[in-house]
């Protein structure tokens, strides 16, 4: 199967500069350097490239809004997300770990296209191994002359999952609560420090060695229509072998259920989650779905940042709801009411059904607790909010029903 | 809150150099404000108004400015760390792997409950939200590094690494 991103994974040193330069390290950006910058843009529009942090917004076309210089003169910068915190994703982690050059010099790629000169990347603070291999690997780039024509720069967060939203993201950096920020202006028109800036995720940057090497036709074609190349998904739960895989875009859920082992020895498959627990779940009758940005949201989900976790007949629904609304209850940043009373409510009736004292109206009532929050708040958690335990009753009515006192109050 | 002068810093002057650092770093001051307060929170093991109010100071940032920014994030606390902070994944996969387990294995082997630091100051513990490791789950942090899946060994292996 191709592979882009983990081609290399056998190779024990591939986060040495030494090693990476051996297998075809650099050379993207040394192509890149021969471009002009809209010309870098347009090679990554023809690719295909979609953003993998979640958003699936098309990259080139991301980059493409950035104002030009002349019109808007100044700093303008790139900014890598690594604050990887959807519960079921780790496929940075990993990329970080094993190929940091990889996303370095897709990010000075970046820093090229649009003209910044000073570039940061944001690591959670969790991650201080991979901070220290990153910060090795800029050292190892600066030194090999890469970084002539962008300055990097690191910065850690401090524990707030909220802080992976890009606009979230960009107060954290200016020393601010990370309170999402309501578009517009999106964050390519006014981001950090009010200055033009392209936030991108570690495995979107990731891509763009190979994209510039290869040529962006040659990626799109791996992928699927309008979804280019590859997706690292991470697996994750009731599965025999977990880990990423790495798979074309478009590939089907039983080939990357079968790549991970498949569900565990003696159990049957529930459900999978597709992107990581923000996702509404996928069921057995999907298993044949193909898996890009567009297919997957036409089945009703999200492909999200590929945290794939997989639930077998044991998980319990409302237990498995619990566990995600307690999640966004801990991370709702506080600044919508909707998302921050309601992930609460639905934390605090999921919890009295999971201890048998379920009513007659709390599947009603979580319903239109639901309904109230998504669509009217500034950014996806909240939206999030409002959707899973939803996605899990519609699909699970009776795991839902089971945990209904028959009919007492209690 | 009262109005809280730091009359005298509660920093060392390398503690103070460190802070300065982290208002040059990078291309605005503000935008090490994050990064000082991890600092802090390393050095004294919680947020205090008297350390905070002198992190504003030196950032020439209203006490309230910081103390928001102080008082948001998970990784700042008002309850006192151990030196060694560890943290046990309790986000889907890693429940599905049985952190809740794991929890009671952590209290009974460090003897303190959740979010208490030990009389000797070395260890807390405390549940966390996902730590991207849910490949080895129920996954373990020890001061913002992972160490791999908690186990019955691994926990209890904790208090034996000095």
């Amino acid at each position: 199967m191709t592979k882009i991103l983990t081609k290399h994974f056998d190779e024990p040193k591939l986060h040495e500069l030494e090693t990476y330069k051996r297998l075809d390290g650099y050379k993207g950006l040394e192509k890149a350097l021969t471009l002009a910058p809209a010309e870098v843009t347009a090679e990554v529009l023809k690719s295909n490239l979609r953003g993998l942090g979640g958003a699936g917004f098309p990259t080139g076309a991301k980059w493409g809004t950035v104002p030009p210089v002349d019109k808007v003169p100044g700093p303008r910068y790139v900014v890598v997300n690594a604050d990887e915190s959807e519960p079921g994703c780790f496929k940075d982690r990993v990329l970080l770990t094993r190929a940091p050059h990889q996303l370095i010099e897709g990010l000075l790629i970046a820093a090229h296209a649009i003209g910044a000169k000073e570039a940061f990347i944001f690591v959670r603070g969790e991650y201080q191994n991979q901070y220290d291999i990153i910060e090795k690997a800029v050292k190892e780039a600066e030194a090999a002359g890469y970084t002539k024509h962008a300055k990097l720069m690191l910065m850690r967060g401090a524990g707030a999952y909220i802080s992976g939203l890009d606009t979230a993201l960009l107060e954290t950096m200016e020393g601010k609560k990370a309170w999402p920020r309501q578009p517009p202006p999106f964050p390519t028109v006014a981001g950090l420090m009010a200055k033009p800036t392209v936030v991108n995720n570690v495995e979107t940057l990731s891509m763009l060695p190979f994209i510039l090497r290869e040529g962006g036709e040659a990626f799109a074609k791996i992928g699927s229509a309008k979804n280019g190349g590859t997706v690292v998904f991470s697996v994750s739960g009731h599965v025999e072998k977990p880990g990423i895989y790495e798979v074309p875009m478009g590939s089907k859920l039983r080939d990357v259920l079968t790549l991970a082992g498949g569900v565990r020895k003696g159990h049957t498959l529930k459900c999978v989650i597709p992107g990581g627990t923000s996702m509404p779940p996928l069921m057995e009758k999907d298993l044949d779905l193909a898996l890009d940005f567009d297919q997957i949201r036409a089945a009703g989900t999200f492909l999200g940042a590929g945290g794939m976790i997989v639930l077998d007949e044991t998980a319990d629904a409302v237990a498995v709801a619990h566990n995600i609304e307690r999640f966004l209850t801990h991370e709702s940043c506080g600044q919508c009411t909707p998302c921050r009373e309601g992930s609460y409510w639905n934390e605090e009736i999921l919890e009295r059904m999971l201890h048998g004292k379920g009513t007659p109206e709390d599947v009603p009532n979580m319903t239109r607790i639901g309904e109230n929050i998504t669509g009217k708040v500034i950014c996806a958690l909240g939206d999030t909010v409002g959707m899973v335990t939803r996605a899990y009753i519609q699909r699970f009515p009776e795991d839902f029903k089971k945990r209904i006192s028959d009919g007492q109050k209690s | 809150m009262s109005v809280t002068t730091a009359t005298k810093s509660p920093f060392t002057a390398e503690q103070e150099a460190v802070l300065l650092r982290w208002k040059n770093e990078y291309p605005y001051p503000n935008m090490g404000l994050v990064e000082a307060l991890r600092s802090v929170q390393d050095w004294n093991r919680r947020m205090t108004p008297e350390c905070v109010a002198r992190v504003a100071e030196i950032f020439e940032l209203p006490f309230n400015r910081v103390w928001g920014v102080a008082t948001f994030f998970p990784t700042f606390t008002q309850w006192k760390t151990g030196r060694k902070r560890v943290g046990l994944c309790h986000g889907l996969s890693c429940w599905l792997a049985g952190s809740d387990k794991m929890e009671k294995r952590l209290e009974e082997t460090l003897g303190v409950p959740e979010k208490t630091c030990t009389a000797d100051g070395e260890y807390s513990w405390e549940s966390m939200e996902c730590l991207g490791a849910c490949e080895q789950g129920p996954a373990l942090l020890v001061n913002d590094r992972l160490v791999g899946a908690a186990t019955e060994e691994t926990v209890a292996k904790l208090k034996e690494s000095k």
